[in-house]
C-alpha cells in the first residue's frame, strides 16, 4: 500500500518543478456535486516556498501509471480564504464528505475514512497554520479554473476594448497612478499632527489560565474590578479546554461559554460590542470595544499560531488580534508558552516563533508592525534556584522584589533573550501559579510545584501608561489566579473635518501635479497646405513640434480608427514618431507626392502624445491634373492639351460623351512618336535616368500643349513614357485580365483573342500600338542593344502593372511572356478595323 | 487602501465650437479662466479628484475640438466613457440648435452614458439669445438635466460637473446591484438543484 502511494506521488510529483513539492496526496476521491463515480479525483497539497495550495487531479484511473493520466482540474491557493471541513454522510460509516470552502466556492469530495484522510486532512490543516508566503504567483502557470475571482477581475475601466482613447487614458493614469498612492499614504502621514489629536483610552487587558475548568463562578471581581468602565478589553484566557477533542479538532463548547462569561463579567456602566474573538484550542482571546467607540475599529484581523507538540499543535503558542482604534493601530497578543521550569529556553523560542509566524494577511502583516502591542498569557516562566519552602517565606516577608530577581522571565527579558523592548509594570502581586482548586492556598499537592509568576502582562509602543496591575485573588475556580492590568492608552484620533481638508489639499495638490506632469507641446502651426500639388513633383513643409511640459513629450502620429496607416500613401511624415525633451524642439516635415488623379489632397493627421493629449493637424493642397495620371478613355476624348480644357469639356471627356474620340491619347503619340524619330538607334534607351526636370518639362510641354517641340532628351522622353503607361488611372491591361493573360502566355491566339474580346477599343489600341513600337525597335537591335526577352519583360509589368505600386516590382515572367507573344508575333490580325 | 480613489471616470465635453468647452475644464480643473480664445485642435484632458458621497472619484475629463470637420475623429474618443457634458453657448442660438446633432452623436458612439446639457456663457443677460424657458423645456423632453454657466465668473461649473459624475456614480452603483441580485439568483438556483439532488440520492 505503501509503495503505491509513494509511486503516485512520484507521478503527481512530475506535474510540478522542483521547487514545488507535493507534501502528501488522498486517492480515490469523487466529487460530490458530480453525479458519477466513474470520474478518478486526486487531491494534492503542494508547497513552494512555504506557500501552500491544494490541487484536484482528475485521473484516468484510479491509480495513474504515468503522469500523461494527470489532469489538473483545479488549484486551490491555501490562504486566509481557504477553509476546510469534514461532514458525516447519512447511513454511510466508511466514507466522509471533505469540504473546501474557498471565498465564495465550495467543494466537497467524498473520500473514505482512514489514515489516508486522516492524514491528509491534518497535513492540510497544517499547511494553512504554517504558510507564511502570501505569494501565489506559482499558480498562474496552472492556468486551470482557479477559484480565486480575483484573476478573472480587473479593473473596471480595462474591459473596454482596446481603442485608442481608452488604450490612452491606461497609460495617462499608469505613470503616474501608482506613485499618486504613495505619496498620498507619505504625505497624510506626515501630516497626521495636522487632523489628529492624542485621546487617552482605557485599556483593560485580562489573563488567565482556567486549567480546563468551565466557566462557574461570575468574573465581574477580576473584569470590573475599577470603578470605571474602560473602553477596551482584551481578555486573553488559556487550557479552556484540556480534551483531546478540543485538541486533536480545536472545537469545543468552551468557546461559546466563555465568551458569554466574559460578556456577563464586563462593566456594568457601559455597553461592549464584540470586536474579535479568536481561539486555538485552549487559548482564547476575546476583544470587546465600549460599543460608543466601535465605529472607530477598523481592519480587525486575528491569527493564530500553534507552537505546541511537534513544533506545530495548538496546545502551546499564541493566537492574535490586531486592530486600528481611530488612526492608532493596536495589536493584543495572548500567548501560551511552554511549560515546565527547565523549559526556558523553549519558552523563549516559541515566543520568537509566534512573532515570526503570526501574519494578518494585511497591511501591516506581523506584530512587530504596529504602534501599540499588548502581550498577555500564561508566559510559564518560572522562579529558579528556589525551592518551595524558599519561595513561600520570601513571600511571607514580602520580599517579592528578592523574588522577582529570580524570575526566568525577568532573567530571560534582561539578556534580550525573549520580550526585548516591551514593559511590565511593577508587581505587586503574589505570584499567580499554583494554587489549590478554590483556595488562596499554594499548591499542597505531592508535587508541591513553587509558586511563580506564570501570568503576566507587558506592552510595547508609544503613549502607554500602566495605572494597575494586579491578581485576583477571589476568582479560585482555577489553580492560576487572573491578573490585570489597565492602560491608559493615547490614540491618535482623527478629526473628520480637519483630515477631509488635508486629504482634499493633498488631492488637490496632487491632481495640479499629475495635470502639470502631463506631456504638454505646442505645434507652429496645426495646418499645412501645400502650394498646387503636381505630379511627381514633390514638396515639403515642416512643422514646429515644441515641448513645453516638464516632462519629455513621447510623440507619434497614429492612425485613426478604421485607417490602416497614420498618414495616406501620397504624404511621408519625417520623423512620425520620437520623444522631445522638456524646452527641446522637433521639426517635423511633411512631403506630398502626387501619383494618382486627385483634385486634391486633405488628411486630419492625430499626433498623439503618449500619456497626454491629441493634436489634430490639417493637411491640404489642390492639385493640378496631369495626363499622367488621368485615364487613357479621357485622354483619348480630349479635344485639347489637358490644362486647355474647359471644365465642360473635360465632363464631356470624362463621361465619354465627347465629340471627339482618338484611337489612342495624343500624348501617347507624342512621346512615342518622337522617340520613333530620334531614339530607335539609342543605346539603353529605356535604362537611362533622366533629369527631373526634364521630366516636369515633357509633363508640362503635354499637359498644357505647346507649339515648340517636345522637350528634352530622348532618353527623358523614354522614361516619360514608362511613367505615362505606369501611372495611367487604369492599367493598360486591366486588372482583372492578368491572371488569364499569364495562363494564356504560352499560346499566341489565346493571347490574341484575350486583346481582341475582353479589351475596350481604347486600351487595345494603345497595347498594340506600344506593342508595334516595341516591334520597330526590334528592327534595331544591333544599334539599340535590345532584345524581344528584354523588352518583354520590362513592358509586361508596365503594360500589367500590379494593383499596389510596388517599390521593388519584380519581373513575372507570364505578364513577359504574355507581351513577348505580341513582340514575335504578325500583329496585323489582331488589328480590329474601326467600326 | 489600495488607490488613492474609489472610482475613476472618463467624461467627455462636446459642443459646438467656441461654446466654452476648454474654458469650463480650466476652470473646474484649474480654478482659472483665460479670456482669450484658442480654439481647440485635438483632444486634451485634465484629472481631478472630487469627494462624493464620502468616495473619492477620480474624474479623467476630455475636451474635444468642436470644430465640424474635425467631428469624425472625435467621435472616436467616445468610447468608454462614462458621462457626457453638452456644451451649448447662451449667447449664440446656432450652437443650442446643435445640441440635438450632438446628443444624436453620442447615440451613435456609446452604449450606456450619462449626459448633462450645459449652457455656457451665462455672464452677459443683455446677449442672451437662448432663453431658460426654452433650453429647460428642451432638456425636460430629452430627459437630460440642464446648468446654465459662466466659466468665466465660475457660476454653477462645479455644481455640473459634481452633477454628471453622481449620475455616473449612481449609475454604476445601480449596476453592480443589479449583478448581485443577478448573481444571487444563480445561487439560489444551484442551491436548489443540490438540494434536488440531495433528495434523490
Amino acid at each position: 500500500m505503501l509503495v503505491v502511494y509513494q509511486d503516485v506521488i512520484n507521478i503527481v510529483q512530475a506535474k510540478f518543478s522542483s521547487t514545488e513539492v507535493v507534501k502528501c496526496i488522498h486517492l480515490n476521491v469523487s466529487s460530490v456535486n458530480e453525479s458519477l463515480d466513474e470520474v478518478h479525483k486526486i487531491l494534492a497539497l503542494v508547497e513552494c516556498k512555504s506557500s501552500y495550495a491544494l490541487f484536484v487531479f482528475i485521473t484516468k484511473k484510479p491509480r495513474p501509471s504515468s503522469i500523461s493520466d494527470l489532469t489538473i482540474e483545479t488549484a486551490i491557493p491555501i490562504n486566509s480564504c481557504f477553509s476546510c471541513d469534514t461532514e458525516p454522510i447519512e447511513n454511510c460509516q466508511s466514507h466522509i464528505i471533505f469540504i473546501v470552502n474557498f471565498k465564495s466556492n465550495k467543494l466537497q469530495f467524498k473520500i473514505e475514512i482512514g489514515v489516508e484522510s486522516s492524514n491528509f486532512a491534518s497535513e492540510v490543516v497544517w499547511s494553512k497554520e504554517v504558510s507564511n508566503n502570501p505569494n501565489f504567483n506559482w499558480l498562474d502557470k496552472y492556468k486551470c479554473d482557479n477559484l480565486d475571482p480575483s484573476n478573472q477581475k480587473t479593473s473596471e475601466m480595462t474591459d473596454q476594448s482596446s481603442d485608442i482613447p481608452v488604450l490612452r487614458h491606461q497609460l495617462a493614469q499608469g505613470q503616474a497612478a501608482s506613485n499618486r498612492e504613495s505619496i498620498l499614504r507619505y504625505q497624510l502621514k506626515l501630516k497626521e499632527p495636522e487632523y489628529t489629536q492624542q485621546q487617552e483610552f482605557s485599556i483593560f487587558v485580562g489573563t488567565w489560565n482556567v486549567n480546563g475548568q468551565p466557566p462557574s463562578v461570575s468574573l465581574r471581581p477580576w473584569l470590573s474590578f475599577d470603578e470605571e468602565p474602560p473602553d477596551l478589553y482584551a481578555i486573553g484566557l488559556q487550557e479552556i479546554d484540556l480534551s483531546k477533542e478540543a485538541f486533536l479538532f480545536n472545537d469545543t463548547p468552551r468557546e461559546a461559554e466563555w465568551v458569554k462569561y466574559v460578556m456577563d463579567g464586563v462593566h456594568s456602566k457601559a455597553k461592549y460590542k464584540s470586536v474579535a474573538v479568536t481561539r486555538l484550542v485552549g487559548m482564547q482571546l476575546i476583544v470587546l470595544v465600549n460599543s460608543k467607540h466601535y465605529q472607530f475599529v477598523k481592519n480587525v484581523a486575528v491569527d493564530t499560531v500553534g507552537t505546541g507538540l511537534l513544533g506545530k499543535m495548538g496546545n502551546k503558542g499564541g493566537v492574535a488580534v490586531r486592530l486600528e482604534l481611530h488612526n492608532t493601530s493596536l495589536c493584543f497578543v495572548n500567548c501560551h508558552l511552554a511549560a515546565h521550569i527547565e523549559e526556558f529556553e523553549r519558552r523563549n523560542q516559541d515566543y520568537k516563533d509566534i512573532n515570526a509566524r503570526i501574519n494578518f494577511r494585511k497591511q501591516p502583516q506581523s506584530i512587530k508592525d504596529h504602534e501599540q502591542v499588548y502581550w498577555l498569557g500564561d508566559l510559564n516562566y518560572r522562579i529558579t534556584d528556589l525551592n518551595t519552602q524558599q519561595v513561600k517565606t520570601l513571600l511571607a516577608r514580602n520580599e517579592i522584589v528578592t523574588l522577582l530577581k529570580a524570575d526566568q522571565l525577568n532573567q530571560q527579558k534582561d539578556r534580550g533573550h525573549v520580550l526585548l523592548d516591551y514593559t511590565e509594570g511593577d508587581i505587586t502581586f503574589h505570584p499567580t501559579y499554583k494554587y489549590d482548586l478554590n483556595t488562596d492556598t499554594f499548591d499542597t499537592s505531592e508535587k508541591a510545584r513553587p509558586p511563580a509568576w506564570t501570568d503576566r502582562i507587558l506592552w510595547r509602543g508609544e503613549g502607554i501608561y500602566q495605572t494597575a496591575y494586579r491578581s485576583h485573588m477571589d476568582v479560585r475556580i482555577s489553580d492560576h489566579k487572573p491578573v490585570s492590568a489597565l492602560f491608559k492608552s493615547e490614540i491618535s484620533v482623527i478629526d473628520q473635518n480637519k483630515f477631509r481638508r488635508v486629504h482634499e489639499d493633498l488631492l488637490k495638490k496632487m491632481d495640479k501635479l499629475e495635470n502639470e506632469f502631463l506631456p504638454q507641446v505646442m505645434v507652429d502651426q496645426t495646418e499645412v497646405v501645400f502650394d498646387l500639388v503636381k505630379f511627381r513633383e514633390p514638396q515639403a513643409r515642416e512643422i514646429i513640434i515644441a515641448n513645453t511640459g516638464q516632462v519629455p513629450a513621447e510623440f507619434e502620429f497614429i492612425k485613426k480608427l478604421d485607417e490602416a496607416t497614420y498618414c495616406k500613401d501620397w504624404l511621408r511624415i519625417t520623423p512620425f514618431c520620437g520623444t522631445i525633451d522638456p524646452g527641446d524642439k522637433c521639426d517635423i516635415k511633411f512631403e506630398v507626392n502626387l501619383e494618382r488623379e486627385m483634385d486634391k489632397v486633405y488628411d486630419i493627421l492625430v499626433l498623439h502624445l503618449k500619456g497626454g493629449k491629441d493634436m489634430f493637424i490639417i493637411v491640404t493642397g489642390e492639385c493640378q491634373r496631369s495626363c499622367f495620371t488621368s485615364s487613357i478613355s479621357t485622354l483619348c476624348r480630349a479635344p485639347v492639351p489637358l490644362l486647355q480644357m474647359s471644365e465642360e469639356q473635360r465632363k464631356q471627356a470624362e463621361n465619354m460623351e465627347s465629340r471627339v474620340l482618338y484611337s489612342i491619347p495624343r500624348e501617347l503619340w507624342h512621346l512615342v512618336d518622337n522617340l520613333y524619330r530620334y531614339g530607335l538607334k539609342t543605346r539603353d534607351l529605356f535604362e537611362s535616368c533622366a533629369l527631373h526636370e526634364e521630366i516636369i518639362r515633357i509633363r508640362d510641354w503635354l499637359d498644357y500643349g505647346s507649339v515648340d517641340s517636345l522637350p528634352g532628351t530622348v532618353q527623358a522622353v523614354a522614361e516619360a513614357l514608362l511613367l505615362f503607361l505606369s501611372y495611367t488611372k487604369d492599367p493598360i491591361v486591366p486588372f482583372e485580365l492578368h491572371d488569364s493573360c499569364i495562363a494564356a502566355a504560352n499560346n499566341f491566339q489565346n493571347c490574341r483573342l484575350i486583346i481582341q474580346q475582353k479589351m475596350s477599343d481604347v486600351h487595345r489600341n494603345v497595347f498594340l500600338y506600344i506593342c508595334m513600337f516595341l516591334k520597330e525597335l526590334l528592327k534595331y537591335s544591333n544599334e539599340n542593344g535590345y532584345d524581344a526577352k528584354t523588352l518583354a519583360s520590362l513592358f509586361g509589368d508596365i503594360l500589367l502593372r500590379d494593383p499596389i505600386r510596388n517599390s521593388k516590382p519584380q519581373a513575372n515572367r507570364g505578364k513577359a511572356n504574355f507581351v513577348y507573344n505580341f513582340l514575335v508575333n504578325d500583329l496585323s490580325s489582331s488589328i480590329i478595323p474601326n467600326k | 487602501m489600495a488607490r488613492d480613489y474609489d472610482h475613476l471616470f472618463k467624461l467627455l465635453i462636446i459642443g459646438d465650437s467656441g461654446v466654452g468647452k476648454s474654458s469650463l475644464l480650466l476652470r473646474f480643473a484649474d480654478n482659472t479662466f483665460s479670456g482669450s480664445y484658442i480654439t481647440t485642435i485635438g483632444v486634451d484632458f485634465k484629472i481631478k479628484t472630487v469627494s462624493l458621497d464620502g468616495q473619492k472619484v477620480k474624474l479623467q475629463i476630455w475636451d474635444t475640438a468642436g470644430q465640424e470637420r474635425f467631428r469624425t475623429i472625435t467621435s472616436t474618443y467616445y468610447r468608454g466613457t462614462h458621462g457626457v457634458i453638452v456644451v451649448y453657448d447662451v449667447t449664440n442660438g446656432e450652437s443650442f440648435a446643435n445640441v440635438k446633432r450632438w446628443l444624436h452623436e453620442i447615440e451613435q458612439n456609446c452604449d450606456v452614458v450619462n449626459r448633462v446639457l450645459v449652457g455656457n456663457k451665462n455672464d452677459t443677460p443683455d446677449r442672451k439669445v437662448v432663453l431658460t424657458e426654452d433650453a429647460q423645456r428642451f432638456a425636460d423632453t430629452m430627459n437630460i438635466q440642464l446648468f446654465e454657466t459662466s466659466a468665466k465668473d465660475n457660476v454653477n461649473v462645479e455644481e455640473m460637473f459634481m452633477a454628471i459624475t453622481r449620475l455616473v456614480l449612481r449609475s454604476k452603483q445601480e449596476m453592480k446591484e443589479r449583478q448581485n441580485i443577478t448573481q444571487n439568483e444563480t445561487v439560489n438556483l444551484r442551491k436548489s438543484n443540490k438540494q434536488g439532488k440531495k433528495k434523490c440520492c
